[in-house]
């Protein structure tokens, strides 16, 4: 009997899916949960499992972002102090992104360390702190090339000023970034909420170590064919910050190869998994 | 499913895919999609937008089986009266749809609600998208804000007779239009942009607004309609609730 979560995940993979052995891995690759100020597992937490589930997204890359901006030390740390709680209740499921704000320097990178090292977090989350090819992002870059985690990068692209985050890099700060750290994994976040995709994508054609995550709210048809015609499937990543539904639809609807579709769904972020340093 | 939400035509900005009649039905037949309601992309930029409305009803004639066209009107504009009454009579269409903020007018001036309350005369239901694209992928030429849920609240007050289609929009649950308080019960919400997890906004509206006033819409071809579906698909609400939202309500509303 096929279960409500194995036709949403054969439903991902495209019509022909029902011919095809088992079902494909799915990973977010961008996702996020709830700040708290205590290390403590949360309903929510829950809660985006069992979204997750009926989705059939099988892992989420995650991470705690702080509220204050700029995000503080103090913030972080907490975050990724909950992060870890939660990563060690659910393993396998959740996996952390240590978040950090760059301009704190030696201790971002010995917040990075202690939690990639010690605590079996995946990779790093910069926020909006600073542009991705500002200098003190490159201790931070050359710190994740030699640890062989990525770097989700959050990322947008407006044609109208002043935007409303003037430190938010855009693709072509990420191409700079990916060409001048070219053994750093670096990920363009949500192609699908932030601004103009199109642009987005033609701004990382030039910059084939970087990857982009198709996570966001926006809807738009055509924005997986695009990214996957233009970047190649290799280097574009499923996420789905938070917009669920939209980003599987995407998946769903997007109209490319099985094999291009797996790919996107999972086989990628899982081989970004698998060059992390042991 | 009946999706209230479907355009044809260009959009002045974007390329759009499966724009026309026989590239929206593949869309529709790919995600089971039976009937759509449809006006024209180009007409949100169109000084004159009946030129828009020729141009869809030209691409629905033959497929009126499945297509159900809404004529946009600009109540701004030369002559809407006379385009009004083409619309009806001779193009058959079934409601209209309005861009207030693209066209230049706010939906309580006096010239919309002459327009609104020439529709309600008419039994013509009133598609209203606060949006067209996110604010943030908008081209250089252009900064249209989204349509406010309170403009859209206060004239579903002075027309109480009207019947409205609110769309395109999320983060309704805590307005005054989400909560239905002390407005009439002559508005739907579409759920096109509306979550259905996490923080679920759907369901809050059916609380609210009751199971009566939510309809299907994807917002195709500028969307991957399937979003919308899984939307329908893992809303955690009884099967006689996603019927109403997947097609009786929208029967109801379009007199199918």
């Amino acid at each position: 009997m096929t279960t409500r979560r194995d036709f949403t995940a054969t439903a991902l993979l495209g019509s022909t899916a029902l011919a095809q052995p088992g079902r494909p891995h799915v990973i977010d690759a961008h996702s996020h949960l709830p700040f708290r100020l205590t290390p403590e597992v949360v309903d929510a937490d829950r809660m985006m499992l069992d979204a997750a589930a009926r989705l059939g997204i099988d892992q989420l890359c995650v991470s705690i972002l702080s509220p204050e901006r700029p995000v503080s030390l103090e913030g972080f740390r907490k975050g990724n102090r909950a992060l870890a709680k939660v990563t060690n209740e659910f393993p396998g499921k959740f996996l952390g992104y240590c978040f950090v704000n760059p301009g704190y320097g030696a201790r971002a990178l010995e917040e990075i360390r202690h939690y990639v090292e010690s605590e079996g977090f995946i990779g790093i989350k910069i926020y909006n702190d600073y542009l991705v090819t500002d200098p003190v992002m490159a201790p931070i870059l050359e710190l994740a090339g030699k640890l062989r985690v990525p770097v989700l990068q959050h990322a947008g692209h407006t044609s109208w000023l002043p935007s409303p985050q003037p430190n938010i890099s855009d693709a072509g700060h990420i191409a700079e970034a990916a060409r001048r750290f070219p053994e750093t994994m670096l990920i363009c976040a949500h192609l699908c909420g932030g601004g103009d995709w199109e642009w987005s994508i033609k701004a990382l054609r030039d910059a084939p170590t970087a990857f982009i995550d198709t996570s966001g709210s926006v809807a738009d048809e055509g924005t997986v064919e695009m990214a996957v015609g233009v970047l190649g499937a290799g280097r574009v990543l499923f996420g789905t910050d938070l917009s669920m539904t939209a980003s599987v639809g995407r998946l769903r609807g997007a109209q490319i190869g099985d094999a291009d579709r797996r790919k996107v769904l999972g086989e990628n972020m899982a081989h970004i998994l698998s060059r992390r340093r042991a | 499913m009946i999706d209230v939400n479907a355009y044809l035509g260009h959009f002045a900005f974007r390329q759009l895919r499966y724009n026309t009649a026989g590239g929206l039905l593949r869309l529709m037949d790919r995600a089971h999609i039976e009937k759509a309601v449809v006006s024209s992309a180009a007409a949100i930029t169109y000084r004159n937008a009946q030129s828009g409305n020729e141009e869809v009803f030209g691409e629905v004639k033959n497929h009126r089986d499945r297509l159900i066209p809404f004529a946009v009107l600009n109540p701004a504009y030369a002559d809407w009266q006379h385009d009004l009454k083409v619309c009806r009579e001779e193009f058959g269409m079934r409601g209209l749809r309005l861009y207030p903020n693209w066209h230049g007018y706010k939906l309580t001036d006096s010239r919309c609600l002459e327009l609104v309350h020439a529709a309600a005369a008419h039994r013509l239901p009133i598609s209203i998208p606060f949006r067209v694209e996110d604010r943030r992928q908008q081209s250089w030429l252009v900064d249209i804000p989204n349509v406010e849920p309170r403009e859209a609240a206060a004239l579903a007050r002075a027309v109480p007779e009207a019947r409205f289609i609110f769309g395109n929009t999320s983060g309704l649950a805590a307005s005054e239009l989400g909560r239905g308080d002390n407005l009439p019960a002559n508005y739907s919400i579409e759920i096109s942009l509306l979550t259905a997890l996490l923080t679920n906004e759907i369901g809050a509206l059916l609380r609210s607004l009751g199971e009566d006033r939510i309809l299907f819409g994807s917002g195709m071809p500028f969307h991957y309609p399937e979003g919308a579906v899984a939307k329908l698909e893992v809303l955690d609400a009884p099967a006689g609730v996603k019927e109403k939202i997947a097609r009786g309500n929208a029967k109801g509303l379009l007199g199918l």
